[in-house]
């Protein structure tokens, strides 16, 4: 396996990593006003293998902030007080995640991309 | 004169194995990176068909078929490259 293959590679899990990650954002957002959700994080973990670190995602882990307090009586949950227990997801923090990940995606592409261009180039070196 | 007859005699006698295909340590190199060539020929084929079906990562697809695209390339140079040197050599004078 040549270097510009491992680059690939690498760059390939990244690509994966981030798209998991915008899954975990797209499920936060989507259950942002289902009551009782609590927000998914993961991290990101490095795996060594064969001299190659390439990144994977690790175990997914709930935010453990306090839910939401919506005041609404006529909600089938409310309790006595007329409360009852929304998600804890913030749309903004979710958002601002989300474009993190575009970023990070489209620096891992560019580096697909640049692997490519090069071990390209070197082969265009014995062309005439 | 006669010596000379059998001097060239001599000499084309012990030219002729320069001549004649060997078995060099580079030819079974050569096969398995052929073997290896075809590996990546066959991976890129599964992931694309399993991709059509529906069940692989979308990155892994990109990621054989550009290995897949790189490889053939360089195959392609070397082919490129042995033919030229083989031309070369026919153009020889003898």
């Amino acid at each position: 396996m040549s270097e510009f293959s491992k680059a690939l590679s690498i760059s390939s899990s990244g690509l994966q990593a981030q798209a998991s990650r915008l899954r975990h954002l797209s499920e936060n957002i989507s259950n942002a006003a289902t009551p009782g959700y609590r927000r998914k994080t993961i991290p990101f973990e490095m795996e060594m293998n064969s001299g190659v670190s390439r990144v994977t995602v690790g175990r997914m882990s709930l935010d453990d902030r306090p839910l939401d307090h919506i005041f609404d009586p006529s909600h089938p949950l409310a309790d006595e007080s007329g409360n009852y227990e929304g998600s804890n997801v913030d749309l903004l923090i979710e958002l601002a995640d989300a474009r993190e990940a575009q970023r990070s995606y489209e620096a891992n592409l560019k580096m697909f991309e640049q692997a490519r261009q090069m071990s390209s180039g070197l082969m265009q070196l014995l062309r005439r | 004169m006669e010596s000379t007859l059998i001097s060239a005699v001599q000499g084309y006698a012990s030219s002729r194995p320069a001549t004649q295909p060997g078995t060099q340590p580079g030819g079974s190199m050569f096969g398995q990176l052929m073997g290896d060539f075809a590996n990546t020929l066959a991976h890129s084929e599964a992931v694309s068909q399993q991709a059509m079906v529906g069940d692989v990562d979308p990155h892994a697809l990109v990621q054989a078929l550009a290995q897949t695209e790189l490889a053939v390339e360089t195959a392609v140079t070397v082919r490129n490259k042995v033919v030229e040197a083989y031309q070369e050599i026919l153009r020889m004078p003898v």
